[in-house]
């Protein structure tokens, strides 16, 4: 059996991994995947604790399947920000883009 | 397939492994191998690299699932995360920069201090984890959620969340429509 807390552990894991390519990450699209990333760890500690702590209606698992939806359409809403920003000021870099700066 | 596995476990058990040896030993080396692959996302220098190393780890995380005794989002993660989500970021890497174009920097100049950032929560995260010894709950034995179970909790209890979600999923398509079509002057 394994034990819940290594669920907890991995779902730490891919948390700060996505962390720190958010922070990182120099273009938009990789920005995206981080947080794709940070979406999946908390997915994990859902589910693991639906599993674990046990609920009566699979609560952890339905609140797990609308972060899934939830997070389609951020992408979807996201790619095609970072496509019309490409398409006015031919870059994809965060860095580079600072129309709303003063 | 479940005999096989019965047997390696009674051929392991005779050498003194644990009960389960194999489940958690497939459970440790999938687990490692997603955060190899999600590391992989966030440091590979070309980013359609990342994007295929995207749908492995979605894939590993998909098979984490399985240990959960999750099926069904198991297969919904699938599809929608490697057979949708990931099929848009290609589309979107080709729509906008150069594929194999290794030369232009893909980190900014925040490195250190990120992964100082990131490993400093990671250590805290880890603290407060083993903090708990996590004991199991009431209905810790009805963990297993049969796809007929989660419908209909789906469609009575939770129906309202579960329309407001169509409702944001369309608002999300309108939204795309609306915001990637070019207009003529």
């Amino acid at each position: 059996m394994i034990p819940q807390s290594h669920f907890l552990i991995l779902g730490a894991v891919l948390f700060t991994i996505g962390i720190y390519g958010a922070l990182t990450r120099r273009t938009a699209i990789g920005i995206l995947m981080s947080i794709e990333l940070i979406l999946n760890a908390a997915n994990i500690n859902l589910i693991a604790f639906n599993r674990f702590l046990g609920s009566p209606d699979g609560l952890g698992q339905i609140f797990a399947l609308f972060v899934i939806a939830i997070a389609a359409a951020s992408a979807v809403v996201g790619l095609v920000l970072v496509i019309a920003i490409y398409r006015n000021s031919k870059t994809i870099f965060m860095d580079k883009i600072n129309l709303m700066k003063w | 397939m479940n005999g096989l596995i019965q047997l390696l476990n009674d051929v392991l058990n005779n050498f003194g492994m644990p009960k389960d040896f194999i489940i958690m030993a497939s459970f440790y080396f999938i687990a490692a191998l997603t955060c190899l692959f999600a590391f992989m996302v966030v440091t590979s220098r070309d980013i359609f690299h990342c994007a295929v190393f995207l749908a492995a780890t979605l894939f590993g995380v998909a098979c984490v699932y399985l240990f959960l005794n999750a099926e069904f989002l198991a297969v919904v993660q699938v599809l929608i995360y490697v057979g949708a989500i990931v099929t848009l970021f290609i589309f979107a890497i080709m729509l906008t920069t150069k594929i194999h174009d290794k030369a232009i920097r893909q980190v900014n100049r925040q490195v250190l201090v990120g992964g100082a950032v990131a490993l400093a929560f990671l250590y805290s995260l880890i603290a407060i984890i083993n903090q708990d010894p996590w004991k199991a709950g009431a209905g810790a034995d009805k963990g297993y959620l049969g796809l007929d179970e989660l419908g209909r909790s789906l469609m009575s209890t939770y129906a309202l969340p579960f329309e407001v979600i169509s409702l944001i999923l369309l608002a999300a398509l309108v939204g795309a429509i609306v915001i990637g079509r070019t207009y003529k002057e």
